[in-house]
């Protein structure tokens, strides 16, 4: 359990979502460039199917010798001057954090984007101990000025206007009346981080991918923020959850020729950088000491758990862009770190399937998902199982189960299905407008408060095929 | 179990109780219990790696050369797709009024270089007689005191230079090892990077790369090798505000690539 709850139901949160209008169009633009970029990577790359399809081979035979790859990792990450931890929960984790930061006299931390130190919610902890954390991701910076959460995994700070931007840079930052342009903010951005860049003695990153075979924590960024954490403060600090490792450099080729593709239909990301420990005897620049933090955090679990596809996925967001509910919701109304159709069975994951009782259901299983994922993860297959687990356990409202408990039966029983049909025909008679049922009364009628019902048809296929023969 | 924490450096012990460690035995211990439990996995391997990666890439390096007037022609392409800007020199000895033309077009004073044994080309002569002031990376890490003046004016150059350990056609990416004398900062930290390569160091795909990355971490590693390996695929960008693209967020805001025809070389 490492996420702060949720105070408002899902409900209110997506209605909040509908009701911003500029969320609703920035949420519209981005998703359709991201599609669009994607397909056409895609489109000029004809060997990319095969490569997902080998993608996701290697992502299950990592998993499926998961202690061999760790224990290389480890070793191999020591043999060239790091040091590795092991964290079973968030809280663990950030106090292995904390402690290196204490010991090494850390006053300020530079972090590039990482959705795992999203996930141990690190911030808030560097800051009681009196370590400055500065998010510099443009986007993560923008929103940890503003004091929100990312809204997306990839841009996490979509959900803003430019006007916005430049209000809270002008305030925050104390230079009033900035032009609302990204050129001048960014500039400003590049200004403002360079000199923390410089000033940090401690750098924080998360991990795309860890080869085992060398020990080389990989990163993957656009801006360089990856590149500068990891070349100029004293401590290099680099968290990942347990799944990240890879056994080989020839794997990586293969992740990193459909990664960028998803994520933003690049070819491939500006920077893609590869750190092997600390910095080596004779070179100028470098962290004197280099950390590696394994995470669980309810992954280890769910090595034989029913979410075990969830530790292929790469974070690269392609299927919250596809998703028909996160295109209208957006991030913040999941409620958690992770958003979109991936981010429910990371939550449910993080936090037990009590978690996304109401998630869960936040999805129209379409597969479109599925489909956009580079590793191939059956994410509607999942949902559909954290559905059913979420009933088993009683975790939804009863009278939700005991209708859907009904329904479940009669559609297994042909007497009662067709006993059913009939009597729903009948019942059914005063709703029916147009040929929709458009309003239904009491408890029902929050199905048909935001949409409509088709009704049971007047006669059923089987009475027509009788007829008909 | 409680572990050996590490010493703290301030004094006085922290008021805290020692807390339990999760150890590396105890992690993969549930890591092998869990797996343990797994059932009905379908076969699935990795990627397969080569037997002999050095072999293999000596191999790739000839059949290569003889599509290098293609492989060339497609880094061009692609590095321009993502906004970099090619040249072209004969000889190495013309690198240096490259530069100079470079440095010009941007009132470019100050520049920061990979010495001329890693760069493969003297250019410090040149465009010092120029009147553009050159400071070439040490060889070995100086002390302290030294380490800050140059981080300064890694920080506070208008260029830098480096070479280029490969360049992949396939994605218009230049790949650089850090080692001593090649700072990671000098691609980094100046508004303008300039990376000088020739036909050595061209591949075709990435898939290429996953075979020389496997070569170079083949047996140990060179003494004067560092600790890390930049691909980069045109200038530091960013869509963070409103999917505006915006260059040079963090990184350079300029990449340019200079091939040199006739080879690099301080002897050849």
């Amino acid at each position: 359990m490492s996420e702060p709850i949720v105070t408002t139901p899902l409900r209110e949160r997506a209605s909040n979502a509908l009701r911003d209008r500029f969320l609703h169009e920035a949420l519209d633009i981005a998703t359709t460039k991201f599609i669009a970029l994607r397909r056409e990577a895609f489109g000029d790359f004809p060997q990319g199917e095969a490569l997902r399809d080998r993608a996701r081979a290697i992502k299950e035979a990592t998993l499926q010798r998961l202690d061999a790859h760790l224990e290389t990792l480890v070793a191999n990450v020591e043999r060239v001057g790091g040091h590795v931890h092991f964290a079973t929960t968030a809280e663990e984790a950030r106090r292995i954090i904390l402690d290196i930061a204490r010991r090494t006299g850390a006053r300020m931390a530079v972090k590039s984007k990482s959705m795992a130190t999203e996930e141990i919610h690190l911030n808030d902890a560097l800051e009681a101990i009196g370590v400055t954390p500065v998010e510099t991701d443009l986007g993560e910076y923008i929103i940890q000025l503003a004091h929100e959460r990312p809204s997306h995994i990839i841009a996490p700070a979509i959900h803003k206007t430019k006007g916005q931007v430049a209000e809270l840079f002008s305030r925050e930052l104390h230079r009033p009346g900035l032009a609302a342009d990204p050129e001048v903010l960014t500039k400003i951005a590049r200004e403002e981080l360079r000199e923390k860049f410089l000033q940090a003695d401690l750098g924080i990153t998360g991990a795309n991918f860890a080869v085992a075979e060398t020990g080389t924590v990989v990163l993957v960024t656009n801006e360089g923020n990856g590149r500068m954490t990891t070349s100029l403060p004293r401590v290099h600090v680099a968290v990942m959850g347990v799944e990240k490792v890879i056994p080989s450099m020839t794997d990586l080729a293969v992740f990193l020729a459909i990664l960028a593709k998803s994520a933003t239909g690049q070819k491939l990301s500006v920077y893609t950088t590869l750190v092997q420990g600390p910095r080596r005897p004779g070179e100028l620049e470098g962290p004197d000491e280099f950390h590696l933090v394994l995470l669980d955090n309810g992954r280890i679990a769910q090595i034989a758990g029913p979410l075990r596809e969830s530790l292929y996925c790469l974070r690269c967001g392609a299927c919250l862009n596809v998703c028909p509910v996160y295109r209208q919701i957006g991030g913040h109304a999941y409620g958690y770190t992770y958003p979109g159709p991936i981010g429910i069975l990371l939550t449910a994951m993080l936090n037990g399937p009590a978690s996304v009782k109401d998630l869960a259901h936040a999805s129209s299983l379409c597969g479109a998902c599925a489909d956009a994922c580079p590793v191939r993860i059956d994410i509607p297959k999942m949902l559909i199982e954290l559905r059913r687990q979420v009933d088993e356990e009683r975790i939804a409202p009863w009278p939700e189960r005991v209708v859907f408990k009904a329904f479940a039966r009669i559609l297994a029983h042909p007497v009662l299905y067709r006993l059913g049909a009939r009597i729903g025909r009948t019942l059914q008679r005063p709703f029916v407008r147009d040929g929709r049922i458009r309003a239904l009364p009491s408890f029902f009628g929050q199905w048909t408060r935001t949409r409509d019902l088709p009704p049971v048809a007047a006669r059923t296929f089987q009475e027509r095929w009788r007829d008909r023969s | 179990m409680t572990v050996h924490r590490l010493a703290s450096d301030g004094g006085a012990p922290a008021p805290r109780r020692p807390a339990a460690r999760t150890t590396k035995a105890e992690f993969l211990a549930r890591i092998r219990g869990e797996m343990a439990k797994t059932r009905g996995l379908f076969p699935a391997s990795p990627a397969e790696r080569p037997t002999q990666p050095r072999q293999r890439l000596d191999l790739l390096r000839r059949e290569l050369s003889e599509r290098c007037p293609q492989t060339l022609a497609r880094f061009r392409s692609e590095f321009e797709r993502v906004a970099g800007v090619f040249h072209r020199v004969a000889s190495a000895s013309d690198v240096p009024a490259e530069l100079e033309r470079i440095c010009h077009e941007r009132a470019a004073r100050r520049l920061i270089a990979w010495p001329a044994e890693e760069l493969g080309v003297a250019i410090a002569p040149a465009l010092s007689a120029a009147g553009i002031a050159v400071e070439s990376m040490p060889h070995d890490r100086p002390p302290d005191a030294e380490r800050r003046r140059l981080r300064a004016l890694i920080a506070e150059a208008d260029l830098g230079v480096t070479g280029a350990d490969l360049a992949v056609a396939e994605t218009g990416t230049l790949v650089l090892v850090s080692a001593a004398g090649r700072p990671r900062t000098t691609s980094l930290l100046p508004p303008c990077h300039v990376a000088v390569f020739d036909r050595t160091a061209l591949v075709e795909s990435l898939e290429q790369v996953g075979l020389v990355l496997e070569a170079w971490h083949d047996g140990p590693a060179p003494p004067e090798r560092g600790a890390a390996i930049n691909f980069i695929t045109g200038p530091s960008r960013t869509a963070d505000i409103e999917l505006t693209l915006t260059r040079g967020v963090h990184g350079p805001k300029e990449i340019h690539a200079i091939f040199v025809d006739g080879g690099l070389g301080l002897h050849g």
